[in-house]
């Protein structure tokens, strides 16, 4: 059995009569990926921050390796770090100085080894003299994971780790922390506005909305909580029939071209179809998409709009 | 305390003193316009007034003395100041570094400067007005000593006030010593002070040292007491500074780092 490197308990955060966090807990296993989810607002960065000790709890416990943050700051944050897009380094400084002097604040042996790796696994060699301030941001969120890896922690806590990344960064990103969590066991906590990502990276996720978590499950079982598929159709004939039948059955679509994609049930799409041959309505080309972690997500985020 | 934490801090505003024109110019360009101006008007009084033969010691002195006293609480304003606009405070606080190294690296940081400048100011003053500091002999250390505490009570000060209260007070970054230099007496003795602001200045630990270096200059000694009451005035307002810097950082955790 896999042990806990993380315990949260009951943790609450008020500001005056705002909660941000609302009575959470949850736990994060050795190599574990857990995908922190919420629309704006939700509390994820709240609880990333107390996590981190730069936030103080109203209430609630938050222990790594059965011993309580509170009392160990120190111990423990040697062995965690974190990544984010609404923090920077020091603007004038190098990139190479800046990853210097936050090698200094932790105790790591061989430092100049160990920045060098960094510098090779995070290929920023033509980066290393440049002024933070002349980086573009997808350049910055690499410094900002490769600052996060230069203590090898055991916990990471990534908030949108591949933001402004190009996609085959952004790529070789995802393999790189699941490489890391393979080959040393590095848990870790991470939220991202790219659903796919989540779903491709994360072995559980949990899902915070006004300040509490009302799901914690693997990615697979919330997007199946969403019982509607996208059928996404190439109409040959029939497009306006094709409408007039959404409508009677008072499903959802949405129109992209001579594409139509529509919401339908999963139970539903054997009738659906049904009805589209006997309104001799004739499609071209026909596929049909599973619900996703990002239809859960969109679901969560119009019910609180509402 | 770790040692390699508190060198982290040093190391990265010692970076960016290296890459800042600004603080380059606070380091050097700063005392030594101070420096030339002060000069040319001492020297100006003195042959004018043959009996102020030490006016230009005394006041270029004052200058020196007082670069100790600003670069002290400067260091620790300013340093947490570039933190705040780069917002870079949760990226230092993420990590096993304790507040106490933190402020150990900007007292420590504000000796090196203060060396650095006082240093320069010192070599400035004897080129081009052949003044020498050093005839304040042994009390120049204790003199000095007394001179940054006061620097980083005022520095601890502004510094929580900052942190209570973000960027929006900056200004006091650079203004804040200066209200308690009409009450140090630098140029001149406190006795030519209005009544009300002498009462003041009994409660200004400078005052005194500033007081004591006069005495030196023109007699060549100096009551112990002066440095005493310093000591005790100075021990104090430290002792609150930091209870009160650190109740402000308490405080700024409570809203979050990030906020700052």
């Amino acid at each position: 059995m896999q042990n806990n490197v993380l315990e949260v308990k009951n943790l609450t955060k008020k500001f005056g009569n705002f909660t941000a966090v609302d009575n959470i807990s949850f736990s994060l296993k050795e190599g574990e990926i857990l995908g922190l989810l919420g629309p704006n607002g939700a509390g994820k960065t709240t609880t990333i921050q107390m996590l981190l000790g730069v936030l103080t709890p109203t209430s609630g416990d938050i222990k790594y390796f059965d011993k309580k943050l509170t009392e160990n700051r120190e111990e423990i944050l040697e062995q965690v770090n974190f990544s984010s897009s609404y923090t920077n380094f020091p603007w004038s400084l190098t990139v190479k100085e800046v990853l210097t002097f936050i090698s200094y604040l932790y105790s790591i042996n061989e430092r100049k080894k160990r920045l060098d790796k960094i510098v090779e696994m995070f290929k920023l060699d033509s980066l290393l003299r440049k002024q933070i301030h002349e980086l573009s941001s997808g350049q910055l969120t690499k410094v900002n994971l490769a600052k996060a890896f230069i203590n090898f922690p055991k916990v990471l806590l990534l908030d949108e780790p591949t933001a402004s990344l190009d996609p085959d960064v952004a790529k070789y990103i995802r393999d790189f922390l699941l490489n890391q969590q393979k080959e040393f066991k590095v848990s870790i906590i991470l939220t991202s506005h790219n659903m796919a990502e989540v779903e491709e990276v994360s072995d559980r996720v949990i899902f915070i909305n006004n300040g509490k978590i009302i799901a914690d499950d693997i990615p697979k079982n919330l997007a199946k909580s969403i019982k509607t598929s996208h059928v996404d159709l190439l109409i040959n004939d029939g497009f306006k029939k094709t409408i007039e039948l959404c409508k009677e059955m008072h499903v959802s679509y949405k129109i992209q071209g001579r594409h139509i994609i529509v919401d339908v049930k999963e139970k539903s799409i054997p009738e659906f179809l049904r009805d589209l041959t006997n309104n001799k309505i004739y499609y071209d080309e026909i596929s049909i998409e599973k619900p996703t972690l990002e239809d859960y997500f969109l679901y969560i985020a119009n019910k609180t709009r509402l | 305390m770790k040692l390699h934490r508190i060198y982290a801090i040093i190391l990265r505003f010692m970076y960016l003193f290296r890459h800042s024109l600004d603080r380059l110019s606070d380091a050097f360009y700063w005392p030594t316009l101070d420096l030339l101006l002060w000069g040319v008007t001492s020297t100006y009084f003195r042959s004018y007034l043959p009996q102020t033969s030490q006016i230009v010691l005394v006041i270029l002195g004052g200058i020196l003395l007082w670069i100790i006293v600003w670069r002290g609480q400067y260091e620790i304003t300013i340093g947490i100041l570039e933190d705040l606009w780069n917002r870079n405070l949760v990226n230092i606080f993420v990590t096993p570094l304790k507040f106490s190294e933190w402020i150990t690296s900007l007292v420590m940081l504000g000796i090196i400067k203060a060396i650095m400048s006082f240093s320069f100011g010192l070599f400035v003053a004897f080129i081009l007005y052949k003044i020498n500091i050093f005839t304040l002999g042994f009390y120049l250390i204790p003199f000095a000593l007394l001179l940054i505490i006061t620097g980083w009570w005022i520095g601890f000060f502004i510094a929580g006030l900052i942190l209570r209260y973000g960027i929006k007070i900056q200004q006091l970054a650079w203004t804040a010593p200066w209200v308690i230099s009409p009450f140090s007496a630098i140029y001149y003795p406190v006795s030519s002070l209005p009544d009300w602001a002498q009462a003041i200045a009994l409660f200004i630990p400078t005052s005194y040292v500033f007081e004591g270096a006069r005495e030196v200059i023109e007699k060549g000694t100096l009551d112990p007491n002066k440095l005493y009451i310093s000591l005790l005035l100075n021990s104090t307002y430290i002792i609150l500074s930091l209870i009160f810097l650190k109740k402000s950082f308490d405080k700024v955790l409570e809203r979050g780092l990030v906020k700052l």
